[in-house]
C-alpha cells in the first residue's frame, strides 16, 4: 500500500522556481531519503508534505487520501526539525505533553505516553529540564521523543543529525536506524550528508536545483548514477571521471588510460553497449574501490600524495591528464613520487556523455 | 632596556587615558545631577518659598505635602494612569507586532507608520490630541456635523475623566515602540518553533500565549521598565494636553512639583515632592539595577 505520493509538485516563491515537478511514491513502512546540496529544496518539499506550505501545483497523497487541503495536525505526521525546535520555556516532559494536550488526550494517557517514550530513548532522568539546559544530542533525542509521542503514521526528519558533531551523528544514526525497524512507520529524512542516505535508507531520491535526477535503492544510485552529477555526489571519495574516447582493438571496444607512461589500452565490458560509437569522446567513471595494485597489466601512474585512513590508504594521482583517487590496501601503498602500477577493474565502470552528462552504460 | 621601557609607558597610558577621557563627564554629571538631587534633598527640610533659603524645618514640607489634598489627587493620578497607560501601549504594541509578524505586505511601511508617533514630542502629541479631543473642535464637533448631535465626548473638560485623556495621548505615542521591541523580539524566534507547533496542532493564539509570549519574557520586562519610567516622569504631556486641569483634576506628580516649585512659590514643598518622587523611581530602578548586575556576574 502506497504511504505517501507526491505527484507532479511544484512551489514557486515569486517568479523563482524550488521545485520543478517533483514525483515520489513510497510504500508503507519505507525509510524515505531526499538528499542533495543546501538550497536544492529539499527542506520546502519537507514543508509541503507537511502542509505548512502549500505546492504552486500537484498532489500531495499520505496513505489514501489526497491533503491538499489538510492541516498540518490532521495528517497524521511527526516532525524533527534541525534546530530541534524545542519550546523554549516548557521543560522536557511539558515539550513531548504539549501536543498531547493540544489534542485533548486524558492526563493519565498522556503520563503513560510520555513514560514509554522517555523510557524508549533514554531520557527519562531529563524529564524537568529546560531545553536550555540540554546538550545538542540529549535536545535531539527530546524532539525524536515529541515526535514518537503522536505515533504518527509517517515521520518527518529535516536534517536532524546535522548540528551534532561526528561522533554522536554516527550514534544517533544507528539509533534512529534501530528505530525505524522496530516501529517500522514510514519515515522521509532530509540530509545533505550522502553517508546518512546510504545507510540509512531505503529509497533515495537524490535532488539537484529542485529536480530529482535520481530515485532508487541505494545500491542502484550507487552502481548505476543517472549522471554525472548523482554519481559525484554520492559516495566518499567521490568517483573519478576519466575522459575517453572509445577505441577499437582487434575487434575489442576499449579505452585508453595514459598515466606516466604509454596510454594503455583496457577492454570495456559488454554491458556498456557502445558498439557505434567508436571515435566518440566520453567521460569514464570509476570509484576509487575499483582501481587495484599490480605488478602486470596496469597503467603506470606517478603518486602524488597518499591518505592513509588506516583500513585503506588513498593514492592520489593523474589518469588521461585528470586528478583521480585510488583506494587501496595499505600493506603495499606505495610512497609519494613513487610509480606504480595500477589495473582498473571496468566490470563495475560507467560511461557518461560529456555533452548530456548522462549516462550512456 | 629600552623595550621594557616602552612597554611600562604603553600601560600607563592605557591605563590612565580612559579615566582622562571620561573624567569631565564624570564630574559634571557628579555635579549636576547627583550634586543637585542632594542640595535639592535639603532644600526639602527648609522653609523655602519663592527663593532658596536655609531656615532648617525640619519635615515640616513633608507633612504640609501628606495633607495637601492636591498632592493626593495627583499620586492616585499618576497610579491611575501608569496601569492605564502601561497595560495599554503593551497590549496594543503586543498585538500590533503579532499582527505584522504574520509575513504581511508592506511591513516596511507599517512600521514607520506606527514608529513615527515616538518621534514626535510629548508637546506635539498633547497639542494635537488637545485639538483632537477639544469637544468645541475635534472629534464631538465632526460627529455633530455628520448628523449625530446627541453624541458628546467631554472628557477633555470633565474633571472626571480628564486623567484619561492623558493615557490615550500616551498610549497612541508609546504604543508603536512596545510593538518595534516585541517585533524583534518576535523576529528572533526560530521559525521551526512555530512550524512545531503547528504540528503539534496548536491554534495561532495557543502558538502565541502558550510558546513566543514566554519564550519573550527578557523583552516583556525590559518594557516594562521603559514604559513605567516614562510613565513616572510623565510632564510635558499633562502640560500641553490638559495643564493638570480642568482644576487640578489631571495633575501627576512632576506637575504638582512644578507648579509648587516654580509658580505658586513653595519651593520647599515642591523639593519634598521631588524627593517622594525620587524615592518611587529608586524602589522601581534599584532591585532590577541589582537583579541585572547580579545575573551578570554570574553569566
Ligand atoms: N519562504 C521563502 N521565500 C523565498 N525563497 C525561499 C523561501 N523558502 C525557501 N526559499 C528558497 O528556496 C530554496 C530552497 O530552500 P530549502 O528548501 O530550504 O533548501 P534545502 O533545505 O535543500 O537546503 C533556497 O534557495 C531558498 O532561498
Ligand atoms: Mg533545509
Amino acid at each position: 500500500m502506497g504511504a505517501l505520493a507526491i505527484k507532479n509538485v511544484t512551489k514557486s516563491f515569486g517568479d523563482t522556481d524550488i521545485l520543478k515537478g517533483i514525483n515520489i511514491d513510497i510504500d508503507a513502512g519505507q525509510f524515505l531519503i531526499l538528499v542533495g546540496p543546501s538550497g536544492c529544496g529539499k527542506s520546502t518539499l519537507m514543508n509541503i508534505i507537511a502542509g505548512l506550505e502549500g505546492p504552486t501545483s500537484g498532489e500531495v497523497h499520505i496513505g489514501d487520501r489526497v491533503v491538499n487541503n489538510v492541516a498540518p495536525k490532521d495528517r497524521d505526521i511527526a516532525m524533527v526539525f534541525q534546530s530541534y525546535a524545542l519550546y523554549p520555556t516548557m521543560n522536557v516532559r511539558q515539550n513531548i505533553a504539549f501536543g498531547l494536550e493540544t489534542r485533548k488526550v486524558p492526563k493519565a494517557e498522556q503520563d503513560e505516553i510520555i513514560a514509554r517514550v522517555a523510557k524508549m530513548l533514554q531520557i527519562e532522568h531529563l524529564l524537568g529540564r529546560k531545553p536550555s539546559e540540554l546538550s545538542g544530542g540529549q535536545r535531539q533525542r527530546v524532539a525524536m521523543g515529541r515526535a514518537l509521542a503522536r505515533n504518527p503514521k509517517l515521520f518527518l526528519f529535516d536534517e536532524p543529525l546535522s548540528n551534532l558533531d561526528a561522533k554522536l551523528r554516527v550514534e544517533m544514526r544507528a539509533e534512529i536506524k534501530q528505530l525505524h525497524q522496530r516501529l517500522k512507520t514510514t519515515i522521509v529524512y532530509v540530509t545533505h550528508d550522502q553517508i546518512e542516505a546510504m545507510t540509512l535508507g531505503d529509497r533515495i531520491a537524490v535532488m539537484k536545483d529542485g529536480v530529482i535526477q535520481q530515485f532508487g535503492s541505494p545500491q542502484e544510485i550507487y552502481d548505476s548514477p543517472a549522471n554525472l552529477f548523482v554519481a559525484g555526489f554520492i559516495g566518499s571519495p567521490s568517483m573519478n571521471f576519466i575522459p575517453c574516447h572509445i577505441a577499437e582493438q582487434g575487434g575489442v571496444l576499449g579505452v585508453a588510460l595514459q598515466g606516466e607512461g604509454e596510454p594503455v589500452f583496457f577492454a570495456l565490458p559488454e554491458r556498456l553497449n557502445v558498439q557505434g560509437r567508436v571515435g566518440q569522446a566520453v567521460i569514464l567513471g570509476l570509484r576509487p574501490e575499483q582501481f587495484d595494485q599490480a605488478d602486470a597489466g596496469g597503467v603506470a601512474c606517478r603518486i602524488r600524495i597518499t591518505e592513509p585512513t588506516g583500513p585503506d590508504t588513498m593514492l592520489l594521482s593523474q589518469l588521461n591528464g585528470r586528478d583521480i583517487i585510488a583506494r587501496v590496501h595499505p600493506r603495499h601503498a606505495p610512497a609519494a613520487g613513487e610509480l606504480c602500477s595500477l589495473v582498473p577493474d571496468l566490470r563495475k565502470a560507467v560511461l557518461f556523455d560529456p555533452e548530456t552528462q548522462t549516462r550512456i552504460g | 632596556m629600552s623595550n621594557t621601557n616602552g612597554t611600562a609607558h604603553y600601560g600607563f597610558a592605557e591605563r590612565w587615558l580612559p579615566r582622562v577621557v571620561l573624567a569631565p563627564s564624570f564630574l559634571l554629571s557628579l555635579v549636576f545631577i547627583y550634586g543637585f538631587i542632594a542640595w535639592n534633598g535639603y532644600l526639602s527640610f527648609t522653609a523655602s518659598r519663592m527663593l532658596p533659603n536655609y531656615e532648617w524645618v525640619g519635615l515640616a514640607q513633608y507633612e504640609a505635602l501628606f495633607a495637601s489634598e492636591r498632592w493626593w489627587v495627583a499620586v492616585q493620578n499618576l497610579g491611575l494612569f501608569a496601569v492605564l497607560f502601561i497595560a495599554g501601549a503593551m497590549g496594543v504594541g503586543i498585538f500590533l507586532a503579532i499582527l505584522l509578524d504574520q509575513k504581511i505586505r508592506a511591513e516596511g511601511a507599517l512600521r514607520t507608520i506606527y514608529l513615527y508617533p515616538l518621534a514626535l514630542s510629548f508637546i506635539v502629541t498633547g497639542t494635537a490630541w488637545k485639538w483632537m479631543l477639544n469637544p468645541g473642535l475635534g472629534l464631538e464637533k465632526l460627529m455633530h456635523d455628520w448628523g449625530f448631535t446627541s453624541f458628546t465626548f467631554d472628557w477633555l473638560v470633565n474633571p472626571d475623566y480628564s486623567i484619561y485623556t492623558v493615557v490615550i495621548a500616551a498610549m497612541w505615542q508609546s504604543s508603536g515602540f512596545v510593538m518595534a521591541l516585541f517585533l524583534a523580539g518576535l523576529r528572533g524566534i526560530d521559525d521551526s518553533i512555530i512550524k512545531a507547533a503547528q504540528i503539534d496542532g496548536a491554534s495561532l493564539p495557543r502558538i502565541y500565549w502558550r510558546i513566543v509570549l514566554p519564550a519573550l519574557r527578557p523583552v516583556f520586562f525590559s518594557t516594562l521598565m521603559i514604559l513605567s519610567h516614562i510613565a513616572i516622569k510623565s510632564f510635558d504631556l499633562v502640560m500641553a494636553l490638559t495643564g493638570g486641569g480642568p482644576g487640578f483634576s489631571s495633575d501627576l506628580p512632576a506637575t504638582f512639583m512644578y507648579q509648587m516649585a516654580f509658580t505658586r512659590g513653595q519651593m520647599g514643598l515642591g523639593a519634598a515632592s521631588s524627593m517622594m518622587m525620587l524615592a518611587t523611581v529608586a524602589a522601581l530602578v534599584v532591585p532590577y539595577l541589582y537583579s541585572e548586575l547580579r545575573s551578570k556576574r554570574r553569566g
